[in-house]
């Protein structure tokens, strides 16, 4: 109904616009009239003005259904990733709290319950590893601003370090008839007596972000190999890189994915198929970590094993 | 509540390792599958009284296509195809109202992980399964019962 008002409005708007260099002013007969020729080209410079303010209109109207159609599947990715979180927090948490009542459960046989309490022990280190990680999120993204480290970096054994979380894994690779097998001659050969100079809770998080990755998407009775390797990287400069490789036997990595496993919240299509719950920040954690410590977080696949490597520059070897 | 040579089909890419020792103490056999398509091989090779499933799970080989998100909705639909009168007793984390409701409707019983106490899952899967009236209060029905 008042739509009609709104004509005039955008008439005079543009008629305002003929005062623009561009648009020269109507000419006008003596008495103040408006000539028949002049009102003509009124009409077709109004019609001209017309035009052009539709097509903008349509332009916007674009633009406004491209940002509606972003803004909605950035909604359906969020609702989709915090399913995934929730997903990931309640299974261990269900998993802990039912394990608890079996072994109160006086109808099931003792001998079976000791299978539960290394089930408590695997789901409280997914839940504790996971929580790390999320924490971790936001203090790597702080400290990364900062160009520093919070924590000071210290000496650590990267063997006690490998094998200690290679121990924190071992239940939960378990449950799928996996190993974790730690070369320990690699780590004497590579290491002897030195230590990697670094920041012990993110390097830890780092591996340990590796050692989880092996354990999920490693064929069942295979094992999961953690050795110390020194190596050189001819597109990295000349120094030798140092560090500890995870290497495991399973599903294949496509070529064009392989290059987003670092993206932040990129699951693989055969990963999401195989768990469907995940962050898809593992990696991405564990190449900022790297980064910060002057080192490369180094993927390699070769049919369907995988190899991922921590490897530090000459300076964190002392 | 002993019911020997029942078989229980427990579907969950992370199985529980407690409900199954739990139904297993109280004289059911548990087979378990960890994709859609070993669910249904086992459906398909065993006189199965009921089915506990989850809601994500890898769809296996046989439903390659599907979405691992839902794959445990596709699995219950064709149950309800090829099995119409096996009962269904769906345990996951979703808390989607429409989603939860389409399930009940079609005769489902819900159980939200992380809030339905072993004890109430042991029993409800019991009951279904042994073909008698659920006594305890359920996940859902307790639910109702708060608001």
């Amino acid at each position: 109904m008042s739509r009609r008002g709104d004509g005039p409005r955008s008439i005079r708007r543009s008629s305002d616009d003929c005062d623009r260099p561009n648009h020269p002013p109507l000419p006008l007969v003596s008495d103040g009239r408006i000539a028949g020729s002049t009102k003509k080209l009124y009409a077709a410079r109004m019609s001209s003005q017309a035009e052009d303010v539709n097509n903008e209109a349509a332009e916007l109207r674009l633009e406004v259904a491209a940002l509606k159609a972003q803004l909605e599947e950035s909604t359906k990715s969020t609702t989709k990733y915090l399913q995934n979180v929730a997903h990931q927090l309640t299974a261990p948490l269900n998993a802990i709290k039912w394990s608890i009542e079996a072994l109160k459960d006086k109808t099931v046989p003792l001998e079976r319950k000791s299978k539960l309490l290394s089930s408590i022990y695997s789901q409280g280190t997914i839940l504790v590893h996971l929580i790390k990680n999320f924490s971790l999120m936001s203090n790597l993204e702080a400290d990364h601003e900062l160009g520093q480290f919070r924590e000071k970096p210290e000496r650590v054994d990267p063997l006690r370090l490998a094998i200690n979380l290679a121990n924190d894994f071992q239940p939960q690779a378990f449950e799928g008839a996996k190993h974790i097998n730690v070369d320990e001659g690699t780590f004497q050969e590579v290491f002897g007596e030195q230590r990697l100079l670094v920041v012990k809770n993110l390097i830890a998080q780092a591996l340990s972000n590796l050692l989880e990755n092996a354990v999920k998407y490693s064929n069942l009775q295979t094992s999961i190999a953690v050795e110390a390797v020194e190596m050189r990287i001819p597109k990295l400069g000349d120094g030798t890189w140092t560090g500890i490789s995870v290497q495991s036997v399973g599903l294949p990595i496509l070529p064009e994915e392989f290059k987003k496993l670092t993206d932040r919240g990129f699951r693989g299509v055969a990963a999401r198929q195989k768990i469907p719950a995940g962050t898809g920040i593992g990696l991405y954690l564990a190449e900022r970590v790297m980064d910060m410590h002057q080192g490369q977080l180094y993927g390699r696949v070769d049919g369907s094993t995988t190899t991922f490597m921590l490897l530090f520059p000459e300076a964190r070897i002392k | 509540m002993s019911s020997p040579n029942l078989k229980v089909l427990l579907v969950d890419d992370e199985p529980s390792q407690p409900l199954a020792l739990s139904l297993e103490s109280r004289g059911f056999d548990c087979i378990i599958a960890t994709d859609m398509s070993s669910a249904v091989t086992a459906l398909e090779k065993n006189d199965i009284a009921a089915l506990v499933t989850d809601v994500m799970m890898p769809p296996g080989q046989r439903f390659g296509r599907i979405d691992s998100s839902e794959a445990g909705i596709h699995l219950i639909t064709y149950v309800k195809k090829n099995w119409p009168r096996l009962p269904i007793v769906c345990l996951s984390v979703i808390g989607d109202q429409v989603k939860i409701k389409l399930l009940t409707d079609r005769g489902v019983r819900y159980l939200r992980k992380g809030e339905t106490p072993l004890s109430t899952a042991v029993e409800v899967v019991a009951a279904v399964a042994t073909g008698t009236r659920v006594q305890v209060g359920t996940n859902e029905d307790s639910n109702r019962r708060r608001r």
